[in-house]
Parts: structure tokens; sequence; C-alpha cells
């Protein structure tokens, strides 16, 4: 562009020498003396430089030079008032840096497609079973296996189950990996071809040929540095030996347990390793029930194109009722509609509840936002105000308004812009933070990262933020009456106006920041109530070991048994070491091993739900947990069939009976209740206890065993001799946690910590901010009313009477807007009620406490501008006039 | 710039653009030509200020009126003068530019000299 200017300002340049050489020519020839001619030919022209810029605006490119020059202009004016300039650049930098950050994982997580082909026809089928609650369940083998037969409605269905193992190439240690056993179409249902080597074929999935393993591009790169000959190596994945047949391309991404739990009200365990190793599950379906089995295994299915998501839950459900038909006899139910099916896509049984939270950020990212954006607007409509006078002389000097308006955004989007570079560049650092070590667990999070959207977002953010700021004081300068203003004197004027539209700026400000300190109120107060919650057990001096066991010699119960019973021995031996004990489940992540129980003299057909437990002698010593009735387990229980209940489960069979002494069923096996223990939050802090139902271990020894110990000092001392106490025992056992009790409740809070601890900064951020527009709005009011302030007190006003006039006048805003805030934070509260625990949407103390913290600050923030126009001195005041 | 002559009339508003246009229906010419040739033919009467002219000739320019090049000129072909010239669209424009003219002038002076229309 610029080039051709200056080539068609030579063009002008030339035509109009050359008419003067001309007119010089012509007035010589009639006599003139040469320089007379030189005279007279310019005379003929006119005024040159008026010629070239009436010129150049038929040219029409003007508008560029005018932004050239408003932005030189802007820059002068910004630099000098640096003050300003630094404070509304970094305002903007952490307004839209958060946005875009909060934006990004937003994104990255909920709205971007899944990284597959035709991530759209990529359905999860679930099972539902009216007596396992409204909760679908990853459905049963037997189940799925007609589905595959008789469903139309897809081109392919997929089952797999995620575990970790450890893993070993020669004789290096053995690593702790991700696993997935799946049906051999898996990766065909995906779309997915290997980088190298071959997918699984059918006869792969077949049990006595499926000693066969797909590695994942990380984990290749890890155990044979991307050495294509890695194809036909074998590796040891648990105690079998396993042919790498495949790897996959380093695109590739998988959801992994916690992400795609096959159970939705079981908890996210914590550390949960990435999927890196695929192998065939082989399921032998005659080896299952056709009941049962519920919630082990998730179904991956893709849709026909063109089927819709409820027909293909249609058409399942209707094969669920021919299963109910088909299943022979002794299993069958004793009314019809016990199954139906459930199907959904696969981004959202990914995504599930992280979603909600994520939305909550982002919203409370964008309220801080607009207060921060409604603070630069006030700041720079008092800049505009003050600098009346120049727009007035500009204005009397014949600057169109529309260029006064655009040069007073220019300024705006210059900060803006800056302040929106700054924002990215923090939100990508920020982003790269959060994916490499992030407080929480989310889905897909390795799939976070800034991208075209994001920068997209922040530059539609930024250009939003300045004209949000923006345009109210440019809109000021159109009301600007030069002569009004030039009859003030030196005075800037106030109007009333611009006064009303500034205690508006205040009130939505207020209204703003009340609702997010309101949400985060209710997030401190739910958090809160989590940890000192009656949890019903000690986590303190506890720490814990998960094992797993590993097919092989372990496949054998008592062998099982003895490495258990070695372990709690090596473990008690500890020094340090009051009690030791295991159990069958980690403490915290939620329900698992749900099965029925009931009297052994009332048999039920469904009878109520239990979490079966299978604990050592000390268990409930080691946790803390209160005996209400009967006895725990001792050594004796070894050779009985003895369970001990909880309260609630005690309470739900024996309403008024002590049901100490008598029997209960469940998997087809009778026990003797010999006590009771109080209820506990040991499977979740964030549900209801849960009914359970301990058994003696040495009744199914566990493959995956949580040893625990408490010992006399602080937990973190036992973390290191434990493992060394289980590896004394068996050093080839596969170790996958070895951490103290405490941490283990902190992880499984880490979502709520980090969601509080997030709306905490935006509130503190929000709170400051409002604090800052309030001070500013009154100190600014103070002095252009300080005449009329010595008026008053000359009148006989009191400093008392002066001090209160100014606190009023933040009065209304802020009174109104706390009353606006707390209207709209019902509806939020609504919005965020399934992420509270005890608390309600509306919280009376939660309210009272905000109102309180609010009515202080904006107090703070008004009396320093209150005590200042009070010490107004009214002989001076009314002597500057 | 003193005002030197008293008949000197002031040109009405979108009227030089015509001028121009009829100017250049002749063949191509060049700025000062145009000043002057409007001047000789209305013998002085409407002295064009050249600092009206160009910001028209860069107009009609835009429009697409009339086009413009550089051409060697004078007794040696030494100097090099920007030549406009008429287009095609400059032609229509000019056409119906004249017939408002006419419209224009004739109204104007059936108010002036009624009799003599009678």
């Amino acid at each position: 562009m610029r080039w051709r200017r200056s080539e068609r300002e030579r063009d002008l340049d030339r035509e109009l020498r050359a008419d003067l050489e001309l007119e010089a020519e012509d007035q010589r020839a009639s006599g003139l003396s040469a320089e007379e001619a030189r005279y007279a030919a310019r005379r003929a022209l006119g005024n040159g430089t008026r010629v070239k810029e009436e010129v150049r605006e038929m040219w029409g490119w003007t508008r560029w030079d005018i932004l050239v020059q408003d932005v030189r202009y802007a820059l002068r004016v910004l630099r000098k008032s640096p003050g300003f300039a630094a404070t509304a650049i970094l305002t903007l930098a952490l307004g839209i840096g958060a946005s875009t950050a909060v934006f990004t994982v937003v994104d990255s997580v909920v709205l971007k497609p899944l990284a597959y082909r035709n991530s759209g026809e990529l359905v999860v089928s679930w099972e539902r079973v009216a007596f396992l609650g409204s909760d679908p369940v990853g459905p049963n083998p037997r189940h799925v296996d007609l589905w595959r037969k008789r469903a139309t409605a897809f081109t392919g269905m997929a089952t797999m189950s995620q575990g970790a193992s450890g893993l070993t190439l020669g004789s290096a240690h053995p690593r702790l990996v991700g696993s997935v056993a799946c049906s051999a179409n898996l990766l065909d249902v995906l779309q997915v071809t290997p980088l190298i080597g071959r997918g699984f074929l059918p006869e792969d999935d077949v049990k006595g040929h499926d000693d066969v393993a797909i590695l994942t591009y990380p984990l290749w790169q890890a155990l044979f540095q991307g050495d294509p000959n890695a194809i036909g190596r074998t590796v040891r994945m648990g105690d079998t030996p396993r042919q790498v047949i495949g790897v996959l391309p380093a695109s590739f991404r998988f959801p992994n347990k916690n992400a795609l739990r096959s159970y939705r009200s079981k908890q996210a365990e914590s550390s949960v390793p990435e999927p890196a190793i695929f192998v065939p599950a082989a399921l032998d379906l005659s080896k299952y029930s056709w009941n049962g089995e519920y919630g082990n295994r998730v179904v991956l299915a893709r849709l026909k194109p063109g089927v819709g998501i409820r027909q293909a839950e249609t058409q399942l459900t209707s094969i669920q009722a021919q299963i109910e038909r088909e299943m022979p006899a002794g299993q069958r139910f004793d009314k019809p509609g016990v199954l139906t099916a459930f199907v959904q896509p696969m981004q959202e049984a990914m995504v599930g509840d992280a979603r909600t939270g994520l939305w909550l950020l982002m919203a409370a990212v964008f309220g801080l936002m607009l207060i921060a954006c409604l603070n630069l607007a006030n700041a720079q409509l008092g800049r505009a105000l003050s600098r009346q006078r120049e727009s007035a002389l500009r204005s009397a000097l014949g600057a169109p308004k529309w260029r006064l308006v655009w040069s007073s955004l220019t300024e705006n989007l210059l900060l803006a812009a800056a302040g929106g570079a700054a924002g990215v560049a923090l939100a990508a650092m920020g982003v790269s933070l959060f994916r490499r070590s992030s407080p929480v667990d989310l889905p897909r999070l390795s799939e976070v990262h800034v991208n075209v959207t994001v920068l997209l977002f922040s530059a539609a953010l930024t250009l939003a933020s300045s004209v949000l700021f923006g345009i109210l004081p440019a809109l000021k300068l159109l009301r600007t009456d030069p002569q009004a203003s030039f009859q003030q004197g030196g005075r800037a004027p106030c109007g009333r106006q611009s006064k009303r539209l500034r205690t508006w700026l205040i009130g939505l400000q207020v209204f703003g920041c009340t609702v997010l300190l309101l949400v985060t109120g209710l997030f401190s107060k739910s958090l809160l109530n989590l940890l000192h919650q009656d949890k019903g057990f000690e986590t303190g001096e506890v720490a814990i070991a998960e094992v797993r066991l590993a097919g092989g010699a372990y496949d054998a119960d008592a062998n099982r048994a003895a490495f258990d019973d070695g372990v709690l021995r090596n473990l008690r031996d500890l020094s340090g070491v009051r009690t030791a004990a295991l159990v069958s489940a980690m403490p915290l992540e939620g329900e698992s091993w749900i099965e029925d129980l009931h009297r052994v003299d009332r048999p039920q057909q469904e009878g109520p739900l239990i979490n079966l437990r299978w604990v050592s002698p000390g268990y409930f010593e080691t946790m803390r947990e209160r005996l209400v009735a009967g006895r725990f387990f001792e050594e004796r229980d070894r050779n009985l069939s003895s369970a001990v209940l909880s309260e609630g489960e005690a309470k739900a069979l024996w309403p008024d009976e002590n049901p100490i002494g008598a029997q209960v069923e469940t998997e087809n096996r009778k026990f003797t209740v010999i006590g009771i223990v109080a209820d506990s939050h040991s499977a979740s802090l964030k549900a209801a206890p849960v009914k359970t139902a301990y058994l003696h271990y040495k009744d199914r020894p566990p493959y995956v065993t949580v040893f625990m110990a408490r010992g006399e000092q602080p937990a973190n001392a036992l973390v290191t001799v434990m493992r060394q106490a289980i590896w004394k025992y068996a050093p080839d056992v596969t170790i996958t946690r070895v951490t103290a009790l405490d941490s283990q409740l902190n992880n499984s809070l880490a979502a709520e910590r980090f969601q509080t601890f997030v709306l905490m900064s935006f509130g503190t951020a929000a709170l400051l901010l409002a604090m800052l527009g309030i001070y500013g709005v009154l100190s600014y009011s103070t002095i252009t009313r300080k005449q009329e302030i010595g008026v008053r007190m000359a009148l006989g006003a009191t400093r008392r009477k002066v001090y209160a006039l100014t606190l009023g006048e933040a009065g209304y805003p802020v009174f109104a807007g706390l009353a606006a805030g707390f209207i709209a934070s019902v509806a939020a509260g609504r919005a965020i009620e399934k992420l509270l625990y005890g608390v309600r949407p509306v919280d009376p103390s939660v309210m009272l406490m905000v109102a309180a913290l609010f009515l202080a600050a904006a107090g703070a923030a008004a009396s320093l501008p209150a005590r200042r126009a009070a010490s107004v001195d009214p002989m001076e005041a009314l002597r500057s006039e | 710039m003193p005002k030197e002559s008293s008949n000197r009339i002031d040109l009405l508003q979108g009227t030089l653009d015509m001028l121009i246009l009829r100017t250049v229906l002749f063949g191509p010419a060049h700025g000062h030509q145009i000043a002057k040739h409007i001047q000789r033919t209305t013998d002085d009467v409407l002295q064009i200020e050249h600092g009206s002219l160009y910001p028209a000739l860069h107009r009609l320019e835009r429009k697409g009126w009339i086009a413009a090049k550089w051409e060697p000129a004078g007794k040696d072909l030494k100097r090099e003068f920007k030549y406009y010239r008429l287009t095609a669209a400059g032609k229509r424009q000019l056409t119906a530019e004249e017939s408002k003219w006419k419209q224009m002038t004739g109204a104007i002076s059936r108010i002036m000299w009624p009799a003599e229309e009678t």
C-alpha cells in the first residue's frame, strides 16, 4: 500500500510541476520576466499544498493516513500517562490471559471434536439395569454379544476394559502402564490404523492366541526408542509374555480409565496411568452368567451414517427385551423391563461431569473480564472528561466529531491489543504449565493447547473489550459542546449525565462482583463441609500401598492369602507401626464390588445392593472406625464365615431386632453377622455413606490389595518402609501406589479444591477491581465538587455531613448492585447445585458474609475520598473559583 | 488570490466536470491545456483556478470517465505530460450532463425572459 502511495504522490508532484512550468512559459511569452512569470504561475495554481490535499482526498486513501495519525496521537497520549497505560495493559493482559487459558481448556475438552475420523459417529452404549439404580452401567458381556449380532444401527461395536499392569522388557524393572483389554475390532471402530505393524485380527481375540500387544507411540519410544524392529519382540505384561504386533500413530489418543468410566457413579481414581498397551480381551463368554458382571466394560460403537442416537438406543432396548425373554430359566427376572439401553456420544461420555465445572469457570472468568472492562471504562470516562477542553478545542478548530470518536477508540484499541498480546502469551504459559502438572484429572488433558480457535477467541475478546471500555468515553465526546466547555473555564465539567453513567458502571461492577463472590462463597463452604464433616474414619498417620497381583501362581487363592499374611507380618514388624491391615478396595474411590445381600430367613430375588469389602483383622482399628455392636474381625474369623455390616445396612435389614448372630447371604454364600460398624465416608466424601458388608480376606483374597499401616509419626515416614516391607516378602509384585491416606483424601477432592482456588482468586481480583472503581469515581467527583463542598461548608454544613454526603454517593450503586447480585446468584446457585455438597444454592450465612465483606471493602474504598472531601477548606475552595 | 476582473463568473457546482469532459472530447489533453482551453474559449470569462482543476481531474479519473497516461510531447518530445482522454463511460456521462444542462438553462431562461419564448 505504502509504495503505491508514494508513487502516486510523485506522479502528482510531476503533474503539478509540469503545469507550473507551462504556465510560466506562457507568461514569459507574454513578456514577463522569468521571476515574475514563475510567481504568476504559482498564483494561477493556487495553494499547492491544498491542491495536493484535495487531490489526495479524491484518491480516497486518507483513511489510512488518519489511522496512522490517530495511532501516533494515541501513543503520544499514552506515553504521557504511563501509569494509566501500564495499569490498563496489565489489567487487560490478566483478564484476557485468564479468559484465554480457561477457554483453551474448555475448547479442548468440551468443544473440540474427538481426534478420530468422523468422531461424531462414535458412541458409548450402556446398559440400564432397574435394580442397579438409574445410573447407566457398562454392560454384561453376553448382552453385548447379542447387541453385536442383532443390532443394525452400527457399523461396528467394540468392548474394552482398562487396567494398569507392570510391563517388563527383557530384564528391566517393571514399569506401570495403563492397559486396554479390548475386542479385536476396537481400532477398526475408531478407524485408526497402526503406524507400523498390524492391528488385531479376529483370530487374536481367542484364548490361547491372544498373546499379542499393540503399543502406543509414547510407549514404543520409551521401550524401543522408536526402533521399527520392535515388531515381533516380546514384552512381559504382568506374568504373560506378549508379542508386539503393532505401534499406533503419534497422534492417537485414548481416554484413560477415569475419563471413560465403566460405572458412572464410580469415582475417579487418583493417578491413573495413561493407556499405553492394547491387548485382546479374549473373553470366554461361556464363563459369564446372563446377569451380573455389570460395570466392568465399556462398549464403544460407531453409528451407521445417517442413524440417530435415539434410533440406535431404541434398537438396543428392544434387543434387551429379547434378552430378558431368552435368558435361561434360572436367571430370568420376575418382571419384564429390567434391562434397557442408553446410548450417548463418546465425547459426552468422556467429558461428563467435567463439563459443568468448566463452564462455571468460563462464566466466572468472563465475569471477571467484564468487571475489569467496566473499571477501565470508568477510568477512560474520567480521562475523557478531564480532556474535554482538548477535544473541545479540536472540535472548535474544525475536527469532525467522528474523528474525535475514532481517535479515542484507537487509543483503546491500542491498549487492548497490547493487553491481548500479553494475555495470549500468559495464557500459553499457563496452559502448558497446567498440562504438565494439572491439579485435576481432566479428560483429554493431553489435547489441551492453544490453537487457532483459541487465538480467534482472544482476538474477538480483545476487540470486544476495547469497544466495551472505549465506547462510552467515545460517545461522551460526541456530546461535547465546545462553547459550554470553554465557558466552564479551567474546571473540568462533570455533567449530571456523565455522573449517572459512572454510577451505573459502579453498580454493574458491584453486581458482577457480588455474584462471583457468592458463588465462591458457596464453593468454599462446600469444600469446608467436605473436609470437616464426620468422615467416620481418621486419616492422619495412615499410609497405604496398593499392590496388584498378576495371574500365574497368584491365581490360586491360597497363594494370594499367603502373600497377604506375609506382607501383613512384615508390616506389623516395622518399628513405628501401631496397626497394619488390608482392604480390597482403595478408600475414597467410590463404590465397587456391588452385590445384593439379604437375610437368610428372608430370601429376596433382588435384595438391597451393598458394597463388598474383604478386610483383615485390624482394618477398623487402623481406620479408627467406631464399633456400634458386636465385635470386629479377629484371627479366629479366618476359619469362620463372619461378616461385619455397616450400621445403615444393618438397620435396613433388621429395623427393630439385633442382627448379631443372624445370617446373611450374598454371592450364594452365607455369613454370620459378628459386628456392626458405624457408617463412614470411606468410599467417597462426596456421597452419603455407602451400605457395606465386610468379609474376612481369606474368603476371597483380592488381586488388588490395599495395605495400610497406622504409625506413631506422620504417615510420610512410613511410605518408603512400606514399599520395602512388601518387596521384602515378594520382590516381583507390582506396587501401583504408595501414599499417605491424607493425600489420597486430598486427591479425591482435587477438583473441588482447584475450582475453589480458581474462584477465590477470581473473586479476590474482582473485589479489588470493584474497590478501585469505587475509589476512582469518588475521588474524581470529590475533585470536581470541591467548590460545591466549599459553598456547603461556608453555609454551615459540618464535616461529618460532607463525609456522609460523599459516602452516600457510592451508597446507591453499591446497595443496588448488591441486591441485584443476590437475586442473580439464586439462578447461578441453581446452575451449580450439582457441584455443591451440604450447601443449598441459597445460603443465608454465605450471603451475609459476602454482604459484610463487600460493604467493608466498599467502605474502605470510599472512606479515603470522603475524608478528603470532608477536609476541604471552604475559604480556599471558594477562592479558587 | 486577489479578484482581478469583475466579469469573472464563479462556476456553478458540477459544471466544471462537464466542461472538462467536453474539452477532452476533442482529443487527449493535459491539465494545463484543459485550463487554457476553457479560459480562451470563454474569452477569459471563466478563469479556472488550477487548484480546483486537478482535484476534479483526479475525481473524474477515479470515476472512470477519463483515463490518464504519461506521454511525451513538445517539439523534441523530450518532456512528458499527463494526458487525459475521454472513456466510453465518460462519453455517456457527458451526454447525460449536457441534456441536464440544456433542461436547466431552458427552464431558467423561460423564467427570465418569458417574452422571447412566445
